[in-house]
């Protein structure tokens, strides 16, 4: 791949892409070359919703995504918690809710409400918030405390 | 090594001159890529090169005398978002909305949706009942034509070997319904699916999805429902005839008895539907 756009931004460092395969996608480059293996892996076909990450703000399934489609972008993952207000928000209410059994699935799901905080700004409903969910899937079911968690973001329960 | 090579060209010259540089099946054509990086997974495609319309101009949205211009590239999120859509192609937004998830549709485009042609697409069904064309680019330039013609069967569309869907034209607003039925909501698909609209001249469109090989137009059915707001009895005799017209088939999703029963609620819920205030 050629091109003036060579590179990707991750958690704010920069990820020259030169080295990366055409095919290879952004999940891989996520676990494996970057070794930042809070992105999840559940079902590589879209359906689970475990490897959500935001990419310039907005969430996207890092499995069917190619690394190179995304040159030019930011992209955030769990990681990068701390310099990111809305992951930052969403984790805490994970916590406070106790909204994690295994966890394979939470990365993903905090990742997919800070793309809605962002996108629908700090006052998003619960309802706007749960409709942001329904891609991504908890194999522990624990969705009530997801649920909870999703009502103390929004200041209301749903 | 890679097992394809990614292009990425800047002008629709470049790209219509990517697809002439080897032969069909060599080439994948990559917007979104939801559809197409399944296929590669699963060697439905196994292309050495593949396309990616990233760079063209087309993730547009204009409104222009009453009708709407999709550029095939544009997200659908970017559809649903649009305010205008929400309130003036009611039916469209619902349809946007339907597919996958959040995260799905910031990447999922109009354009993929049309060239995998699905059976299952949400987004057909409501582009029959809006009379919507698309705009196809290729080495001879460029040429338009109904949805209903361009969609063949699954996979199969009009479109030419060297060609690339650049929009989708809807030529005016209207009054219009989606429903569906799934197993679950998000990441499903439709067992069956209903579109109506009300065109301009009070005149209804009807169409089923969901059902192999493709979605259809009911001619028929739209007849029965008249002009403007049909009564009772003519919603349920459009309903009757949907049940007894369309050609429906099993499959894993559902059997026929089942779409029968849902073809008939279904259109009688669509139609009562339209006019009132959308709902989220
Ligand atoms: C988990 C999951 C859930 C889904 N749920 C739904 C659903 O509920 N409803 C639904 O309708 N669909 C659904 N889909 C299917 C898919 O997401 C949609 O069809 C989507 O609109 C495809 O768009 P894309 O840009 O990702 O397509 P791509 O994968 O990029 O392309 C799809 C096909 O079209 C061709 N193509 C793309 N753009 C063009 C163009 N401009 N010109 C010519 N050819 C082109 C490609 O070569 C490819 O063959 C789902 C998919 C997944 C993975
Ligand atoms: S791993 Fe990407 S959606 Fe499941
Ligand atoms: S907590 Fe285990 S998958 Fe959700």
């Amino acid at each position: 791949m050629s091109g003036a756009e060579v590179s990707i931004r991750v958690n704010g460092s920069p990820v020259p892409l030169e080295t990366v395969p055409d095919d290879e996608r952004l999940l891989d480059t996520l676990r494996w070359r970057l070794g930042l293996t809070g992105t999840k892996e559940g079902c590589r076909t879209g359906d689970c919703g475990a490897c959500t990450v935001l990419v310039d703000g907005r969430s996207v399934l890092a499995c069917l995504t190619l690394a190179h489609e995304v040159a030019g972008s930011e992209v955030r993952t769990i990681e990068s918690a701390g310099p990111d207000p809305e992951v930052d928000r969403v984790r805490h209410a994970f916590e406070s809710a106790g909204a994690l059994q295994c966890g394979y699935c939470t990365p993903g799901f905090v990742l997919a409400l800070a793309g809605l905080l962002k996108e629908r700004g700090p006052g998003a409903t619960a309802d706007e918030l749960l409709e942001g969910l329904q891609g991504n899937l908890c194999r522990c079911t624990g969705y009530a405390s997801i649920v909870r968690a999703v009502g103390l973001i929004a200041g209301a329960p749903p | 090594m890679a097992a394809f090579e990614l292009v990425a060209p800047r002008s629709v010259d470049e790209a219509v001159a990517a697809l002439r540089g080897g032969p069909r099946t060599e080439i994948g054509v990559l917007a979104g890529g939801t559809d197409l990086l399944l296929d590669l997974d699963e060697g439905r495609a196994e292309p050495t090169r593949v396309l990616s319309l990233r760079r063209l101009p087309w993730r547009t949205l204009d409104w222009a005398a009453g009708s709407l211009t999709i550029g095939s590239t544009l997200p659908l999120r970017a559809l649903e978002d649009d305010p205008d859509v929400r309130q003036r192609l009611p039916g469209l937004w619902q349809a946007v909305r339907a597919v996958g998830s959040v995260a799905l549709r910031h990447r999922a485009t109009l354009g993929g949706n049309l060239g995998r042609a699905a059976p299952a697409s949400d987004l057909i069904p409501v582009l029959l009942t809006l009379d919507a064309e698309v705009e196809l680019v290729g080495p001879d330039g460029a040429r338009r034509m109904l949805v209903d013609r361009f969609v063949r069967a699954s996979r199969r569309t009009e479109l030419g070997p060297h060609e690339l869907i650049r929009s989708v034209r809807i030529p005016e607003p209207r009054r219009s319904a989606y429903l569906w039925q799934r197993v679950r909501p998000a990441n499903d698909i439709s067992q069956l699916a209903v579109a109506v609209a009300r065109a301009g001249d009070e005149s209804w469109r009807v169409a089923v999805g969901g059902i192999p090989p493709r979605a259809t137009l009911l001619p028929d059915v739209a007849e029965e429902l008249g002009r403007a707001d049909p009564d009772d009895r003519r919603v349920a005799r459009a309903a009757d005839r949907a049940q007894r017209d369309v050609a429906i088939v099993a499959d894993r999703r559902a059997s026929e008895e089942y779409r029968r029963r849902l073809v008939g609620t279904m259109l009688r819920r669509a139609v009562r539907a339209v006019g009132q205030e959308v709902r989220a």
